[in-house]
């Protein structure tokens, strides 16, 4: 491995980490009471974020989910300003009138839904203004497996297909949508091969693997930005929490939880790989301990922060009222 | 802008045109003045609109900026709210209101609340243009729906009556930060301007008719009646008759629902003691009930002699025209409403 290399990939260890660590502040947050509503943490999912991260442009547009934190990272949302949101701050990203699953991002187009597949037409709509605009930006519109199944999949592949449009599809595929099961109720064994239906370009990968979750990344959006219309690219991948905070989870064992989190946790086998590759397990741990402190210090500042002034709840309603 | 202070500029003659043709021009002048507004919608290009309200845009403006959408309203919908995000200011037609149901997602969960989320820092700049309004379709094609709209807190809801509204109130929807939901009414659409009752000239300029001002069309002693969008025609007409028999009514437009000119509407009943609110859409849980009570509330119950509603009675509208006529305010039921509440205390 050369220098560079050993660089590249010793900042996408320290990102998995970053991205880890910011759901665990999160959980921290729930524990103590400074979210009180509804948590939908990605930790499992973080090698599809930090994935994007290097391809992802400023004037790209990411829209997301309701499992959006690491994505709005990704996008280079500030940190301390999506924490603060997530922890219902007046400082937050949105004066904490947004919470967890609303994060809107003006300045680096990113924007989320805690409406299943309602993502889509969103970032559709950004595809099509860089179209207008003859820019080489791409939208990316991001669904889970669950999401796949919404007629507005359906209807955003139509329009994105038959136009050319610069989408690009990132569906994480958990394989549960809560507690259905993908193979349980898809009419195809992947998501990607839909593709075809619609005429675009579909893509699988392994979403657990960090180094090829990038490459896939980067070749959808050269494809993309050249020109060649939509890409769906799934990456499959697994959930180790319950769909949310407090998911009783009835629809999986203790073993089969165990499992996941042996097999397919994307930070322990990226660090499998890059001790294979001679890094050294103290350069390594330093990475975590460097990320892990940063996080908890950020959240210790951020839970001193206030909460919004009630006298402004019925303020930003209408463009009038900002 | 005032009507009034128009009424002295040449204007081209357009008495013949049809509502929608206004309408159509409305739009295109705006186009040209602002490079990101667009059309989205059904129909909308080749065909120029099923009631003609985007006739030569295609022509003009290429199928860029006026894109002919498949019948897939959720994901179009949604492309208004990215195009929003994006600069964009699209607006994006939905043939009927009564279809919105199949994208109302779009529309009461992103469009209306994105702005409050995002803690203002989001505009919205996004118009629902569509028809409402009954023409003998029956219980799927001819609600008028506004009151649904204006109970989902973050929209504004536009419903003219006239055709200098119908263009200022488009002008300030499509150049407003907010989403607008525009609701035309289908029975005016192919109407020519000369037969409206309510026909101001229309100036050979744009110009805008800000939201939430009612204006008063008749002066009257008796009953005050307010109403929007096409029922106001209808309250012109049976004010006319009523004053034949000595009946004065005091018509009040009130071009838009959210937001709502009660105080218009107050000053008027305070005056003659008997409110009258007449409307096509749905009676409970709507703007009849939304706007007595705003009155009462602000004049006081002991202003007003009799508070009286006249809408669509929970029902789906029928498709005989013997039980329409029973179901949707018209002007006789109209007239015999104000009869009986002039002759009461």
């Amino acid at each position: 491995m050369t220098e560079q290399d050993q660089t590249l990939r010793l900042e996408r260890y320290r990102r998995l980490w970053r991205f880890r660590s910011f759901d665990d502040a999160c959980l921290e947050a729930l524990r103590r009471n400074v979210i009180h509503g509804e948590l939908h943490v990605g930790i499992g999912q973080e090698a599809i974020a930090v994935g994007m991260a290097e391809s992802l442009r400023r004037d790209d547009a990411v829209v997301s989910t309701h499992r959006n934190h690491f994505h709005a990272l990704a996008k280079g949302v500030d940190r301390r300003a999506l924490l603060a949101e997530i922890c219902e701050k007046a400082e937050g990203l949105c004066r904490g009138r947004g919470g967890h699953m609303h994060p809107f991002d003006v300045e680096n187009n990113f924007s989320a839904t805690g409406i299943v597949g309602a993502s889509l037409p969103v970032a559709l709509g950004y595809a099509y203004a860089f179209h207008l605009r003859q820019s080489d930006a791409i939208a990316v519109g991001i669904a889970g497996d669950g999401s796949s199944h919404t007629g507005a999949f359906h209807e955003t592949m139509v329009i994105a297909g038959a136009q050319k449009l610069p989408l690009l599809v990132l569906v994480e595929n958990n394989s549960l949508a809560i507690s259905i099961r993908f193979d349980q109720i898809s009419p195809t064994r992947t998501v990607a091969e839909r593709a075809s239906a619609y005429g675009v370009r579909g893509m699988h990968v392994d979403g657990t693997d960090v180094d090829a979750m990038t490459d896939a990344f980067a070749e959808a959006s050269r494809h993309i930005r050249a020109g060649g219309g939509p890409v769906i690219l799934e990456a499959t991948c697994a959930r180790f929490r319950g769909h949310f905070e407090g998911d009783p989870e009835g629809y999986r064992s203790r073993e089969e939880r165990q499992h996941l989190r042996a097999q397919f946790d994307p930070l322990r086998l990226y660090r499998d790989r890059l001790e294979a590759f001679g890094l050294t397990s103290s350069e390594l741990d330093a990475v975590e301990a460097a990320e892990k402190a940063a996080a908890r210090d950020l959240l210790a500042e951020i839970m001193a922060l206030p909460q919004p002034d009630p006298e402004g709840a019925l303020l930003y309603r209408f463009s009038e009222e900002v | 802008m005032n009507a009034s202070t128009l009424a002295t500029e040449a204007v081209t003659d357009r008495s013949g045109w049809q509502l929608s043709a206004l309408i159509a021009e409305t739009i295109a002048w705006e186009m040209r003045r602002d490079p990101s507004v667009l059309c989205i919608g059904e129909d909308i290009g080749r065909a120029g609109g099923v009631f003609g309200a985007t006739r030569g845009l295609l022509d003009e403006f290429g199928a860029g900026r006026i894109m002919d959408a498949p019948i897939a309203e959720m994901a179009f919908a949604g492309m208004g709210v990215g195009l929003a995000q994006a600069g964009m200011r699209p607006l994006v037609e939905l043939m009927f209101v009564d279809f919105l149901g199949v994208c109302l997602e779009q529309i009461f969960n992103a469009a209306a609340k994105i702005p409050y989320m995002s803690g203002g820092r989001q505009k919205m700049p996004i118009v629902f243009k569509t028809a409402g309004g009954c023409i003998g379709s029956a219980a799927q094609h001819s609600q008028c729906l506004w009151g649904l709209f204006a109970h989902l807190p973050g929209l504004k809801v536009v419903a003219p009556s006239n055709p200098f509204d119908y263009r200022g109130l488009l002008t300030s929807a499509i150049r407003s930060d907010d989403p607008v939901i525009y609701i035309e009414h289908k029975g005016q659409l192919l109407k020519k301007l000369s037969d409206f009752r309510n026909n101001t000239p229309i100036p050979d300029r744009a110009y805008t008719v800000p939201f939430g001002r009612a204006v008063v069309l008749t002066k009257g002693r008796d009953v005050t009646l307010a109403t929007l969008s096409s029922m106001v025609e209808h309250a012109l007409e049976a004010a006319l008759v009523l004053e034949q028999e000595g009946i004065s009514v005091e018509v009040v437009d009130l071009r838009t629902v959210v937001p709502l000119d009660h105080d218009t509407v107050a000053r008027s009943a305070a005056r003659t003691g008997r409110l009258l609110v007449v409307d096509e859409d749905y009676l409970s849980f709507g703007l009849s009930a939304e706007l007595c009570m705003r009155v009462i509330e602000q004049i006081g119950p002991g202003a007003l002699r009799q508070v009286e509603r006249l809408a669509v009675p929970d029902v789906p509208v029928p498709a005989a025209l013997a039980l329409e006529r029973k179901v949707v305010p018209g002007v006789d039921m109209i007239i015999d409403r104000v009869r009986t509440m002039a002759k009461g205390a």
